[in-house]
């Protein structure tokens, strides 16, 4: 420990020590300009002009400001003694320029009056240098060619330059303190959406300005409106592609490789992504792999990176296409029709090693204790084809949407596991040896219409409707052989062995159909308000098809030949019919005091009615079961909102929902398969619906001022179960288990969530806090050995993230987490408690443009109220070089777990029974990395 | 001359149609005038005005409201109603608080609900000014005290409350006029009506206009030129300000704006637009819908010109100057020392005088207001101006916040 303190401590006084002598090379300086604008042809003052300051010498950009409603500007921290210019600019203006020096002796300089001369709309004005900001209307934008970047940066590198912007730690964007919440390119979501994608990849070369704007939804209150963030590419730049192409080979015979390439033109965006590696990286879907392969520019960021936390050694390919269409070239919020379609396509390849050891309380004295050796491994082809029609008019809104999912592979695996009574004798042990293969496809179709009110239209009595139907084919084939042995050393004669084959196969076919009037109030009543009561009809009917056929052999040792087991050999068919009527009753009450505050109180009243019909059909004449469920299931919520402008929006809201969860024909009336005998699963014939009821309460506040903003978010949520389906288990001292399911009360559960963020801006660097934490509560009833008991768990998790930015050097990253839990059976007397923790330090550090040194420790400590300490570290360091004209090309040398301390630790407590271990995970490896980034924004110039 | 014969011959039998009684716009004075909003000028608020009051109205929390949105003059009171809290509120002229109605005032045992109301209406004589309210089926008066003297059931039917009477009290003008000709009603924007009598029907209409089409408003159509016996009426679409005597409706100014700036020329006309004009104006932002809030001070002529498109920059809010041609953009107006410094207007960074204009012009004075989130504002980006501000004013910036009640600006115009 004293080692890892030491190194953290050296780690940070290196990273240190660099930004006060960068400081140094920046004074403040003392000089002070002030002057007023006026338009002599209007005769007026001109407010919302763009004054900028620029040295003489070099012509950098010192500083820049909007003028004042006065037409005013005024400067600070200019240097003295230096031939300055200012540059005043507007879009009807012609630009004016004035070279001034401020004199040392006053350290300040006041220009006066500025005459501005409006455009001359036959001449047409050369404009050399544009202004860094300007207000064009309503639309705040920042102009790409004022900032001087290094000719490889990204969008990113802008908004990091920009002081109204802050680019938060986990990707987040405001700008004077207010969240962006959606960053388009050219007026259209880039390549899904993901923010990363484009302000990591495009180039600032080709960017011509970035425009915020509101979106209003309320004219009355321009402060309530959503701020989006549009990307406005240079006139030829808006076809173009990049992408990456990187191979990494190290220690181990590890490797790592990935492919992504996107082009894009006014219309259509295409994505190519591949990858394949065996450290650990998920490779689930195409916009993980595209969020990690953007170029980046010149700033710090921490990386994609193996996960060392994945159980067991993974080896994956993966590769896939996007292709998105806008048949509209500028859509807007009323008028839009995109098509949208992707293929992904994954193999996996996994070998997972575990050992584990589990303490059950059977009763006040005696305990048993499992041991457990696992090896498992797993093979998988996964496809996923996604298709996604929308169209938007106006009030009208209409989705067609389809996924086609295959899901093929085969596992092995080998299980040894042995019990042992309190007084460590062994008692018994239980073997299985499984392989398998399995092939699932499920195939999913959605529609939506939506028609909305006709806001021209408000005297219309018919305020729209809400259709949805679903449809859902799933097919799974499943074929299996166990090998499995029990083995008792108190009595010889409960010795079993099974050679057991299986073939199941399952069709599953899903209809939905729901509909909603929203509004009927117009309808039925008129004009009439009702105390301002509104209310809407919904149904919701369901159809669920569930064919088994399950075929089951075991081997005959005679004969040594498979002979179908008649009593296992089943074929089910399962029919479920779902339909849940219900009204929902709204009232709304608006405060407003203009300029002053805002405050909504909305009530919500959903009361519905569900019927549920489920027919089992069997070979086996036990299993010929039908059930119909009725029950109430009322939901309501109260939410408050109060906005007070300029200052804050708070949120409250409190919620009660009604579910029910009916037993299902296993729970009711399984086929028991005995060749576990570790775990028996029997059925009850008399099992009723578990019904579970949650009321929570939730607040947040957003804060709306413009500097070192706070944010926080908090909720509550309590719940019980009445007749929850609980485990009647049954051990005996051969850890032979035998589960029954009985209806229990007293399931009760309380959740909290809180987290809080806060952002510091300094001159040059940033500060930003976020701490965030989780408390679970909860009781479950259940028996064992006849004895009633509840479990009772508490888990906590929090976690503290620090994140500082020092201009583009540098970026550290200071994280805590810490979590407890445990695991109390007061009928038993026993309590289970452990604590895991993680200390994490990341750093980021760019010596030049080209090379980047990254190094993140984690320190992890597990404890357990049962079982010896773990304590691990886990360091990772790399140095990345980038290369050629465009820093296309980059290098990189990777040392992950430095110091070999990696163990996947197994700690966790559950009902009356707590378990620790550990699992194999990937560890030390040393790897090289070669990428090559390819970049054309815009068509390439044809040589000559 | 055959051309003027046949539109005559149409006309005559159009207008037979509908009645016979249809009078004839007089436009033999009419006076055409070129504003190009974008090329108004800025000017000093002291080469406009003579006199700049700021009255902040007291904040206590019984008076806290939201915003003036119609403001009417008494001799010594200004009575205000704020749609925030559906109130009518009554202050001092040095902006103390006096009384307020609202509709807990009017909420009596035979009364179901609490009657909400939108408005009031100064009822002036020579010896009273009360304040009437419109709520269900009554009227209900008021004192300045905020005392209920006086209710009445309101007759329906009757529309002569809406009624401009000019000085004889004798004629009055009644907007949106119905006459009755046995079975047969026939509908008029404006009627001059002397003791009953139809004197003059102008602008024939269809009764159901409003529901098979779109009309955008931008405020009262009827405003008092402040000539003695004239009033100034606008139209929907119409950039023409007619003037109404007591025996005729003329048009008074015909103003032409650019051409990028107007609707095209057959925009009533034209069934194309027809349920279509909020569309049109959507993606015309530019172009002028209406024009509103016109008074004639002197030789200025004071109007507001309504595009559809949302931008605080734009000119909006004219002063154009009958004898030189001068026009002056009020949101353009540079504070200055009559001002305290201080805009007169919150034009092109709040919203209350893009949104009103100016509230009215009475005895020679016009008034706007403006929230004291602007005022704060304003007062905290000439910080650095070391403005010493008159005793009312102090007093204000140290006591209040910018949570505190409206201040309403008086202004009094110069003439020439």
């Amino acid at each position: 420990m004293f080692k890892i303190l030491k190194l953290i401590a050296l780690l940070v006084s290196i990273l240190i020590v660099k930004p006060t002598l960068a400081q140094q090379a920046k004074p403040v300086f003392p000089g002070s300009a002030k002057g007023v604008l006026r338009d002599t042809a209007h005769n007026y003052t001109l407010k919302s002009a763009t004054v900028s300051v620029y040295k003489l010498a070099d012509s950098s950009l010192l500083s820049y400001q909007i003028s004042n409603n006065y037409g005013e500007f005024s400067f600070k921290n200019l240097p003295v003694g230096t031939s300055l210019q200012l540059e005043v600019s507007h879009v009807s203006y012609q630009t004016l320029r004035k070279k001034f020096t401020i004199p040392s002796d006053k350290n300040a300089i006041d220009l006066h009056t500025l005459i501005i001369n409006p455009k001359d709309i036959t001449l047409n004005e050369v404009t050399v240098t544009v202004p860094p900001i300007t207000m064009n209307g309503d639309t705040l934008e920042f102009n790409a060619a004022a900032f001087k970047l290094d000719s490889n940066a990204v969008v990113e590198d802008l908004l990091r330059k920009i002081p109204n912007i802050t680019l938060w730690g986990d990707g987040l964007i405001t700008v004077n303190g207010r969240e962006i919440k959606s960053v388009l390119v050219n007026g259209k979501p880039f390549f899904g959406g993901d923010t990363k994608v484009a302000t990591q990849n495009i180039a600032k070369n080709a960017l011509e300005k970035i425009q915020v704007y509101n979106t209003i939804k309320d004219k009355t209150n321009p402060l309530d409106s959503t701020l989006t963030m549009n990307l406005k590419l240079k006139k030829g730049k808006e076809i173009g592609y990049f992408g990456k192409i990187s191979a990494g080979y190290g220690t181990d015979n590890r490797f790592d490789g990935d492919l992504s390439f996107n082009m894009f033109s006014p219309k259509m965006q295409l994505a190519i992504v591949g990858a394949s590696n065996n450290v650990n990286k998920s490779l689930n879907n195409i916009n993980t792999l595209m969020t990690n392969s953007t170029f980046k520019g010149i700033g710090t960021n921490s990386d994609y990176q193996s996960d060392f936390r994945a159980s067991g050694i993974n080896r994956a390919n993966a590769g896939g296409v996007s292709f998105t269409y806008n048949f509209i070239e500028k859509p807007n919020w009323e008028l839009r029709n995109t098509l949208t379609s992707t293929y992904f396509i994954q193999d996996r390849n996994s070998d997972v090693v575990s050992n584990t050891q589990t303490t059950t309380s059977i009763n006040t004295n005696d305990k048993i204790y499992e041991q457990s050796n696992n090896r498992n491994r797993f093979e998988s082809t996964n496809q996923n084809f996604d298709a996604k029609y929308e169209l938007i008019k106006r009030n009208k809104n209409l989705t067609l949407s389809q996924n086609f999912q295959k899901n093929s592979g085969e596992n092995t695996g080998e299980t040894l596991r042995n019990a042992r009574n309190a007084e460590g004798m062994l008692t018994s042990t239980n073997n299985t040896l499984s392989q398998g293969n399995f092939d699932n496809t499920s195939f999913n179709f959605l529609a939506n219409y939506h028609l909305s009110q006709d806001w021209l239209k408000p005297r219309r009595k018919f305020k729209g409707i809400n259709i949805t139907y679903g449809l859902r084919v799933d097919d799974s084939q499943n074929e299996n052989s166990n090998l499995t042995e029990f083995k008792s050393f108190t009595n010889a004669a409960s010795d079993q062995r099974f050679d057991r084959r299986y073939d199941k196969n399952i069709n599953t076919l899903n209809q939905q159909f729901d509909v909603e009037f929203p509004n009927l109030r117009s309808i039925f009543f008129g004009d009439k308000r009702l105390g301002g009561i509104d209310f809407a009809f919904k149904n919701q009917l369901n159809f669920n098809n569930r064919k088994d056929d399950n075929q089951v052999e075991d081997l005959n040792g005679n004969t040594n030949t498979y002979q179908r087991n008649t009593y296992l050999t089943n074929k089910l068919e399962t029919n479920r019919i779902d339909e849940t009527p219900g009204i929902t009753f709204t009232k709304t009450i608006n405060k407003s005091l203009s300029n002053r505050y805002s405050k909504n109180l909305s009530f919500n009243f959903a009361p519905k009615q569900t019927f549920i019909f489920q027919d089992n059909k069997s070979q086996k004449s036990f299993q010929n079961l039908n059930r119909t469920y009725t029950r109430f299931l009322p939901d309501a919520f109260v939410n408050y909102s109060n906005y007070q402008f300029g200052e804050h929006l708070k949120n409250y809201r409190l919620s009660y929902n009604t579910k029910i969860r009916i037993p299902n024909i296993d729970q009711l009336a399984p086929l028991i398969d005995s060749t576990n005998l570790y775990s028996i699963q029997r059925g009850n014939l008399n099992l009723r619906e578990a019904v579970d009821r949650e009321i929570s309460l939730s607040t947040n506040h957003y804060d709306q001022t413009n500097k070192n903003t706070l944010n926080y978010n908090l909720s509550l949520t309590a719940g019980f179960t009445n007749d929850n389906i609980v485990d009647s288990t049954f051990i005996d001292d051969l850890n032979r288990r035998t589960i029954f399911l009985t209806n229990a009360n007293g399931r009760k559960y309380i959740n909290f969530y809180g987290d809080i963020r806060k952002a510091i801006k300094f001159k040059a660097s940033e500060l930003q806090l976020s701490l965030s934490s989780q408390i679970n509560n909860d009781q479950n009833p259940g028996f064992t050995n006849n004895a009633f008991a509840f479990s009772k768990n508490l888990n906590t998790n929090s976690d503290l993230k620090v994140n500082y930015t020092y201009k583009d050097y540098l970026a550290i990253a200071v994280s805590q987490n810490y979590g407890t839990y445990q695991s109390k059976q007061e009928a038993f007397n026993t309590e289970y408690t452990g604590v895991n923790m993680a200390s994490t330090i990341s750093s980021s550090y760019n010596f030049s443009k080209r090379l980047t040194l990254r190094s993140n420790i984690t320190y992890n400590r597990s404890t357990s109220s049962n079982a010896n300490d773990i304590n691990f570290t886990i360091w990772n360091a790399n140095l990345l070089y980038r290369f050629l004209k465009g820093n296309n090309a980059e290098i990189k040398l990777a040392a992950l777990d430095i110091l070999h301390q990696n163990t996947s630790v197994i700690n966790y407590g559950g009902n009356n029974s707590f378990t620790i271990g550990t699992r194999n995970v990937l560890q030390q490896y040393f790897m090289a990395t070669l990428s090559y980034y390819p970049k054309q924004f815009g068509k390439k110039p044809v040589k000559k | 001359m055959l051309k003027h014969t046949l539109s005559f011959i149409i006309l005559f039998f159009a207008a037979g149609n509908i009645s016979a009684q249809i009078t004839k716009v007089d436009s033999s004075e009419m006076v055409t005038l070129r504003i190009d909003p974008e090329s108004a000028r800025g000017a000093k608020v002291s080469e406009i005005f003579e006199e700049v009051k700021f009255i902040p109205l007291e904040t206590t929390k019984e008076s806290l409201f939201g915003s003036i949105d119609h403001l009417e003059l008494t001799k010594n009171c200004f009575v205000i109603y704020d749609h925030d809290t559906k109130a009518v509120l009554i202050f001092n002229k040095n902006g103390k608080f006096k009384a307020k109605v609202n509709s807990s005032k009017l909420n009596e045992s035979d009364e179901k609900d609490k009657q909400a109301f939108y408005g009031f209406k100064l009822i002036k004589t020579n010896e009273t000014e009360l304040i009437r309210i419109a709520s269900g089926k009554k009227y209900y008066l008021f004192d300045l005290e905020g005392k209920l003297t006086k209710k009445y059931l309101r007759e329906m039917k009757d529309s002569k409350e809406n009624h401009f009477k000019f000085a004889d009290s004798i004629t009055s003008i009644a907007p949106f006029h119905v006459s009755r000709d046995g079975k047969d009603s026939t509908f008029h924007e404006i009627a001059i009506l002397n003791n009953k009598k139809e004197v003059a029907l102008y602008f024939p209409l269809e009764f159901d206009r409003f529901k098979t089409d779109q009309y955008i408003g931008s405020g009262n159509p009827i405003t008092d030129s402040h000539l003695k016996n004239e009033l100034f009426y606008i139209r929907y679409y119409d950039y023409n300000i007619y003037r109404i005597k007591p025996k005729s409706l003329s048009l008074a100014y015909r103003i032409i704006f650019p051409a990028n700036n107007s609707v095209p020329k057959d925009f009533l006309t034209n069934p194309d637009y027809k349920n279509k004009r909020i569309e049109y104006f959507q993606k015309n932002p530019t172009q002028i819908y209406g024009i509103s809030n016109p008074y004639l001070i002197g030789y200025n002529l004071y109007l507001k010109a309504n595009t559809w498109g949302w931008n605080l920059d734009s000119k909006t809010a004219l002063i154009h100057n009958l004898q030189t041609g001068a026009l002056t953009s009020i949101k353009n107006l540079e504070a200055d020392s009559l001002s305290q410094f201080l805009p007169v207007t919150d034009g092109g960074s709040f919203t209350d005088f893009y949104n009103h204009g100016f509230h009215l012009y009475e005895d020679e004075y016009l008034y706007t207001s403006y929230s004291s989130l602007a005022m704060f504002s304003f007062k905290d980006s000439s910080v650095t101006r070391n403005i010493k501000y008159d005793p009312l004013l102090s007093k204000y910036f140290e006591t209040q916040n910018k949570k505190s009640n409206p201040v309403i600006i008086q202004l009094k115009p110069k003439k020439n």
